[in-house]
């Protein structure tokens, strides 16, 4: 069980607190209701690359780091197709300074033509570090486009392309500031150890007086159901086929989330997985392989993926791959298995919820989802998918005119 | 009315609190530390076996580890790990230089079990011909792809002339995969692992039943033959570059010998090489990434091993920004030798760092790897209190005398790819 308290100002902020007693540290989080899919088709990879900009310094603080290193403490962000998410960690007897600079980026940035530019080259090295510099690295640069035609998850948090991220202008900077970095766009979390009438305080102080503004009523394009099995193929300087089938899923706040969680757990993410005994240790088809999900707040995917072994053929794979997904559906899951599933998920959360970082972040997604309280609920979630419910998920989604299928394949003359 | 420009009044940080763990002998001679007192359900044990890839050749090293828990006369790979699967436990195998660490994480009640499962299957190990197969082809595959990445490459490169003419400098190759012989595997087994159990680390509340369960268990290894001391530095110097028509981005090393944590300037250096590259706000980040733009990160590094220790600045550039980042990086070997950190610098840094060291003291588990970061090396847990003092004191004259005496550009050796 964690414990926390929750309250909402009256400018929209949410503020989430979570008393620690046994550390010495604190963590302030700030979760921005914007991700790359907020971003429109001409100007992809913004989101990201504003990230980037909200370190380089705010309204009344010229520089963001410093002030954080000399309170002892650290910061660092990430983005994904549906948030945005900063932290500050840091001695607990400092978190003035945290408060003081996350309201403060809240307020307002500093708008510099030199950070822009800056930022600009900088995450254009990341883009070729990441994604274009590393043998299969550009691989979900394609996969989105060939599963999503019309949702924004169509393109990759870093941008469709190098070209766009030249293109970002102040102009730009400014209007997506206005419109998503305000008070009822974010979710602060707190995590130390404090009282509850000295966060209220403190938050009070810092934040109370950032002006309200209306959330931007998101309104986003519905991927339309997939009727039929979609492939390409790619090649590149690469010294094995590599192949991803991603199928459609449902949201993460869905019931449904759980049974594919588990079913990805199941059927690919260990050693005594059907995926890894049959494909790699009998039929020698593959030199590995795995099943995971993306848990993104739309529609998601849940993919399969791994490298073929030398001289083995597509078609020799999918002569084995489908018909086992086929088993795998009509033979439900023995129960011992999924209680063995479930065991490990218990401690594999049990060291995550260690972490003061770790608790900060999960309670501002929850938050984001709903209510912080699903924190709590997720255990009992998990506990009620039954093998008949992993089977009828297994039954709808895993079946090829849901799937689409990207082959990285060496190039010839290579 | 709060006033906005005012940055709020820092705290400092008066005390940070080292807590040892119980030291238990074993009679093997080795020794098992525990943690206890952590007062939630996780848990986890940690075999540290001389087995690293400088004991035998890289790939009997490599597949060796990768082949503990895959089958004896009576189990196979797959009971082994469905045995494992149905306490909820993790296993993990961790490959350096210098040694082997076998991790289990479970929830407490399950531990002892789960560490029976390893136990068992590593002192009736047989290596299955298939298992031994198997690991070979998807090791070979990794390698392949490990081999198109500029970084993979120049970080090879790179320990490969800075460790020349010792056992250091011996690297896994392509062809050693196809002559993989199967007693050398089951003699390094034998003397390595059965024989080769340097430490044993425990985290969590267990009961004294479980702790005396695996004294019991941990006493049936043979401890290991102390390392080799003698290594001698004789690395080449100066630059190579290995270039690669295609590649976007070269991937930078620029290093030297220096020394680990048992040498009287470690500490004071560190704080030098704090300066220098290892914080967000560095000097190198400062200038290559956040004023130029050159790189997606930046960053240097004291690397330490039980017998040595090196310096290592690393990133990756736009491979037209290779030279200039060259430049840059001298230039800033050159301000910290002629001019003095300004104070207000040097206050930033010695928070940060004091601010990272209570952080990285917060927890049983942090903590226990803090007391492992010095056991290793012989040292006790008041080299932390050293180091505390070392930041508190140190000048800008001093860092400025360190660094004429170790960041010279022309000792450095400096490798690129790409």
């Amino acid at each position: 069980m964690i414990h926390y308290d929750s309250f909402t100002l009256k400018n929209g902020l949410r503020v989430i607190f979570h008393k620690e007693p046994s550390s010495p540290m604190a963590v302030v989080n700030v979760l921005y209701d914007v991700g790359a899919r907020d971003e429109e088709a001409q100007r992809t990879g913004f989101a990201h690359l504003f990230e980037h900009l909200m370190f380089g310094g705010s309204v009344h603080i010229p520089d963001f780091d410093a002030p954080l290193q000399a309170a002892g403490g650290q910061s660092n962000a990430f983005t994904s197709n549906d948030i945005t998410n900063y932290y500050d960690v840091l001695p607990a007897q400092n978190l003035d300074t945290a408060l003081w600079l996350e309201s403060d980026r809240m307020l307002s940035l500093a708008f510099t033509d030199k950070s822009l530019e800056v930022q600009r080259q900088v995450v254009i090295e990341e883009f070729k570090q990441r994604y274009l510099n590393q043998p299969y690295g550009d691989t979900w640069l394609h996969l989105r486009p060939l599963v999503y035609k019309k949702h924004p998850y169509q393109w990759a948090t870093i941008g469709k392309n190098i070209k766009q991220i030249k293109e970002a202008s102040m102009a730009d900077v400014r209007a997506f500031f206005k419109r998503y970095y305000h008070p009822a766009n974010a979710i602060l979390c707190i995590v130390g150890n404090f009282e509850l009438e000295t966060i209220k305080q403190k938050v009070a102080d810092y934040f109370e007086d950032i002006p309200a503004q209306i959330k931007h009523e998101r309104n986003l394009p519905i991927e339309p159901a997939q009727k039929k099995f979609r492939s390409k193929t790619l090649e590149r300087k690469v010294p094995a086929s590599a192949f991803y089938y991603a199928f459609r899923m449902g949201k993460r706040h869905e019931p449904a989330y759980y049974q594919a969680d588990l079913w990805s757990d199941y059927l690919g993410n260990e050693k005594t997985s059907p995926l890894y005994i049959e494909l790699k240790k009998k039929k020698k088809l593959v030199s590995e392989i795995t099943a995971y999900i993306t848990a993104s707040l739309d529609d998601g995917l849940f993919v399969i993926s791994g490298k073929l072994l030398d001289g083995i053929s597509i078609e020799q794979l999918e002569s084995v791959l489908w018909p086992l997904l086929q088993k795998t559906i009509e033979r439900k899951i023995p129960k011992s298995s999924l209680h063995e599933l479930k065991l490990k998920l218990q401690t594999s959360k049990a060291f995550q919820d260690q972490g003061l970082l770790s608790r900060a972040m999960n309670l501002s997604y929850f938050e984001l989802l709903g209510s912080a309280q699903l924190i709590n609920e997720e255990a009992a979630h998990y506990n009620e998918v039954s093998p008949e419910s992993l089977q009828h998920f297994a039954a709808k989604t895993l079946v090829k005119s849901n799937c689409s299928r990207l082959l990285i394949n060496p190039k010839k003359d290579a | 009315m709060l006033d906005r420009k005012l940055t709020p009044a820092l705290q400092p940080i008066e005390q940070i609190s080292f807590v040892r763990p119980t030291c238990l002998d074993l009679a093997n001679q080795t020794q098992l530390y525990w943690r206890n007192g952590i007062q939630n359900e996780t848990s986890k044990i940690e075999l540290h076996f001389c087995a690293g890839t400088t004991a035998t050749q890289p790939i009997i090293a490599s597949l060796c580890a990768g082949l503990l828990i895959s089958g004896t006369p009576t189990k196979s790979a797959l009971q082994i790990q469905k045995a494992l699967d149905a306490l909820g436990a993790y296993y993990d195998v961790s490959l350096s230089q210098s040694e082997v660490i076998v991790s289990i994480y479970a929830l407490k009640d399950q531990l002892v079990g789960a560490y029976r499962v390893f136990h068992e299957s590593l002192f009736n190990a047989c290596f299955p011909a298939k298992e031994l197969q198997d690991l070979i082809t998807e090791r070979k595959q990794k390698f392949l792809v490990q081999k198109e990445k500029v970084n993979f490459l120049a970080q090879r490169q790179f320990q490969k002339s800075l460790f020349a003419h010792s056992t250091f400098a011996n690297q896994l190759q392509l062809e050693d995969f196809d002559h993989v012989d199967f007693q050398t595997i089951l003699d390094f087994h034998q003397k390595s692992y059965l024989n080769g159990l340097i430490e044993t680390f425990v985290i969590g509340d267990l009961s004294k039943a479980d702790i005396e369960n695996l004294m019991v268990l941990l006493s049936q290894f043979g401890k290991a033959n102390p390392t080799n001391t003698d290594f001698n530095w004789n690395p080449e110097q100066g630059a190579i570059h290995i270039e690669l028509p295609k590649a976007l981005q070269s991937a930078i090393r620029i290093g030297r010998p220096l020394f680990n944590k048992t040498h009287p300037d470690f500490c004071d250096f560190s704080i030098l090489n704090t300066i220098l590259g290892d914080y967000f706000g560095s000097r190198l980040m400062s200038n290559i990434r956040e004023d130029k733009g050159y790189t997606y990160g930046i960053g240097s590094y004291l690397v330490e091993h039980p017998d040595f220790g090196y310096f290592v600045i690393g990133t990756e550039v736009g491979v037209d920004t290779r030279l200039a980042t060259f430049e840059e990086i001298q230039k800033e070997f050159i301000r910290l030798k002629t001019e003095l950190v300004p104070t207000e610098e040097l206050e930033l840094v010695k928070n940060y760092m004091l601010g990272q060291l209570l952080k990285s003291a917060d927890g049983p588990y942090a903590m226990l790897d803090l007391y492992a970061n010095v056991m290793n090396y012989g040292l006790e847990l008041d080299f932390y209190d050293q180091l505390i003092h070392s930041i508190r004191q140190i000048t800008p004259l001093r860092i400025q005398e360190l660094a004429k005496r170790y960041l010279n550009w022309e000792e450095m050796l400096i490798i690129s790819a790409g």
